[in-house]
């Protein structure tokens, strides 16, 4: 499903001297692959995945994502792929303000050109289990609760790609297990999914383990699966 | 994003944020609202004074000559004018220029003594031809008008005007009625429907029209008119008629210029559009007050659209995370200017159509909503939240999603 081809990524400081944040990075990820990124910090792991994302686009190299070279389409056609094709999970939850978890998880149906459909947005949030919270601010949500907000809102549009950079660095090790198992539900369920971590205990999650230095790709090893207890 | 849903998006972002949303709009209220009112009240005195105007002079398909070189001002009097003008003169402009079509002759004087038994009045008294109540738009509201056969036989016949009819008869019916003007023995014909009042305040209804015949030989005893009213073919060529008017006139009266003509041409409906057109200064002043302060409204939106753009980072990051392309971000923010703007004209436009009412109901003007005013109130405003939301927009489209969404 993804296959990134000698990808490199250089940034320029403010004073113009460049920044390789990636380096001739080659892998290819499967459909249906739960595939951890970890690193030390400034290693390129969000370059990286803003790349997979489509939000960025590489300096070199070529990125296919279901075997279209995204790494050359145009601002609409970069938005239109993130539409359809990618739900992302941050950090930082980043639910808007002054809007109810409901009107969060709709946000991403008005640019795909379907029908607002609440009743499917409430299913959602009903699947990663809020559906008592759905009228309320994104404030008077728990850390971990606003993270659930967050993946339902990346679900929306049905994405067979689920892209997630440390989604559990700002929770306690109960909140951030417990959404550790929701992702770990939504592989089971089909999807593609790549996190950037820093936690071991989080890589083991997942089937394969990408470790990045210095922007390069210094490992790619399988690993057994270890399904998370509540 | 289908246009209603960028739309209810617009509207549920400005009523989330309802302080801003009120200073968003307040400038622009406040400055279409004033443009809307003082167009509206400028609009309605301009139809008031051509509304007068227009009754004064009956007609606008005319012009009008006089006698004298035209440095009095107001309705020339027999006792007033200088005896230049001739029924012979008015005769010729009825047959030897080309863009007149007929004349009427008239001769008159204020405040003749009239009496019906023990009441007197003292109106002017109009000699005029048969074809006045025609060019002046006068209207017979009893009784019949003055006729040709009254101009031939020097008819003592005459048609009143409202106030006089008011004044010497009351609720009698005065048709039929022998009355004196100046202790000649007059039966009355008709009554002149009411003009009302005319520019300056005066009742246009105080008068007594006779025929010019009569006026000239029986009453008046003189020879030389007062006015003469010539109407012409096409009431575009108001210029063209006092020209060639004009050459006519020193033709018969031998006048070589420079010497001064010893007659004066008016021309009513260029003088209509002089005053109409000149507004006051002070009208001036304050529509660029207004204008002023809808540009500032302007500049309000603009500034605090920014000020919301750098706030609104997060969420410009997470709509591009899922999906929103630059445009639609921009669209986002110039659709949010042009709402906010749309919805200070259109309470601007309220609160002015409202201030409008009353100014004109204590003024006692006709009541005008000026719709081309309220249009382009509208499409005013419109543009401002365009042209101004223009910038914050493009910044907004701008930001680096990347960015945004770290920390
Ligand atoms: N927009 C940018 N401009 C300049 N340099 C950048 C930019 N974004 C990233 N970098 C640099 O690229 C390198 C890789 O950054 P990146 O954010 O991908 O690292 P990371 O592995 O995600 O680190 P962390 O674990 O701290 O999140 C860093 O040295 C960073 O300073
Ligand atoms: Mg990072």
């Amino acid at each position: 499903m993804i296959e990134m081809s000698h990808v490199s990524k250089t940034y320029e400081r403010r004073d113009g001297t460049p920044v390789a944040a990636l380096r001739d990075v080659s892998f290819s990820i499967g459909a249906g692959e739960f595939v951890t990124v970890r690193g030390p910090s400034g290693s390129g792991k969000s370059s990286l995945l803003n790349i997979l994302g489509c939000l960025d686009t590489p300096s070199e190299g070529t990125y296919l994502l279901a075997g279209e070279d995204v790494s050359r389409y145009s601002d609409k056609e970069r938005s239109s792929v993130r539409c359809r094709r990618i739900g992302f999970v941050f950090q930082s939850f980043n639910l808007l303000p002054r809007t109810t978890a409901l009107e969060n998880v709709e946000i991403p149906m008005v640019y795909s050109g379907d029908r607002v459909d609440r009743a499917k947005a409430s299913a959602i949030l009903r699947r990663v289990g809020l559906a008592e919270r759905a009228g309320h601010f994104a404030t008077e949500l728990s850390g971990g609760e606003q993270q659930r907000v967050a993946i339902a809102r990346a679900l929306m549009n049905d994405p067979p790609l689920l892209l997630a950079d440390e989604p559990t660095g700002n929770l306690d090790s109960v909140a951030g297990a417990s959404i550790m198992q929701l992702l770990s539900d939504l592989h089971q369920e089909g999807r593609t999914i790549v996190l950037v971590t820093h936690d071991e205990q989080v890589a083991s999650h997942a089937s394969r383990e990408l470790l990045l230095r210095d922007g390069m790709l210094v490992s790619d090893r399988q690993q057994a699966l270890i399904h998370a207890t509540p | 994003m289908t246009s209603n849903q960028a739309f209810a998006l617009a509207l549920r972002t400005l009523s989330r944020n309802r302080l801003r949303t009120f200073f968003m709009m307040l400038g622009l209220t406040v400055g279409i609202g004033s443009l809307t009112a003082l167009s509206s009240v400028g609009e309605s005195t301009k139809q008031e004074t051509m509304r007068r105007f227009k009754r004064m002079v009956g007609t606008f398909d005319t012009v009008i000559v006089r006698p004298g070189a035209g440095r009095t001002r107001g309705m020339p009097s027999l006792t007033t004018v200088e005896p230049s003008l001739k029924f012979d003169d008015a005769q010729a402009m009825a047959t030897e220029v080309p863009s007149v079509r007929r004349v009427a002759e008239v001769q008159n004087a204020f405040d003749i003594d009239v009496k019906y038994r023990d009441k007197t009045a003292s109106p002017s008294v109009f000699g005029v031809s048969s074809n006045w109540t025609d060019l002046r738009d006068d209207e017979v509201a009893q009784g019949s008008e003055i006729t040709d056969a009254d101009i031939q036989g020097l008819a003592r016949v005459a048609v009143i005007g409202a106030d006089v009819k008011a004044n010497l008869f009351g609720d009698e019916d005065p048709i039929g009625k022998t009355f004196r003007i100046a202790d000649v023995p007059f039966q009355i014909q008709g009554v002149l429907a009411s003009r009302g009042a005319g520019p300056g305040g005066g009742s246009l209804d105080n008068l007594v029209l006779i025929p010019v015949t009569t006026a000239s030989k029986r009453l008046f005893n003189r020879d030389f008119l007062t006015m003469v009213i010539a109407q012409l073919k096409d009431p575009e060529q108001g210029d063209r008629a006092v020209e060639e008017i004009t050459a006519l006139l020193r033709e018969r009266h031998h006048i070589v210029p420079p010497a001064q003509d010893d007659f004066t041409i008016t021309n009513p409906r260029a003088a209509m559009a002089r005053v109409t057109e000149v507004g006051s200064t002070l009208s001036k002043v304050l529509t660029g007050v207004a204008a002023m302060a809808t540009v500032i409204g302007g500049v309000v939106i603009m500034s605090l659209m920014l000020i919301a753009v750098s706030e609104r980072r997060t969420e410009i990051g997470v709509r591009r995370s899922v999906g929103a392309s630059r445009t639609d971000i921009m669209i986002q923010f110039l659709l949010e200017a042009v709402t906010v703007s749309a919805l200070g004209g259109i309470a601007g436009i309220a609160i002015g159509a409202g201030g409008t009412t009353v100014a004109t109901m204590i003024q006692q003007l006709p009541p005008a909503i000026v719709w081309s005013a309220i249009g382009s109130a509208v499409l005013l405003s419109l543009a401002i939240g365009l042209v101004f939301g223009l910038q914050p927009a493009w910044k907004a489209s701008n930001v680096d999603p990347i960015k945004a969404l770290r920390s």
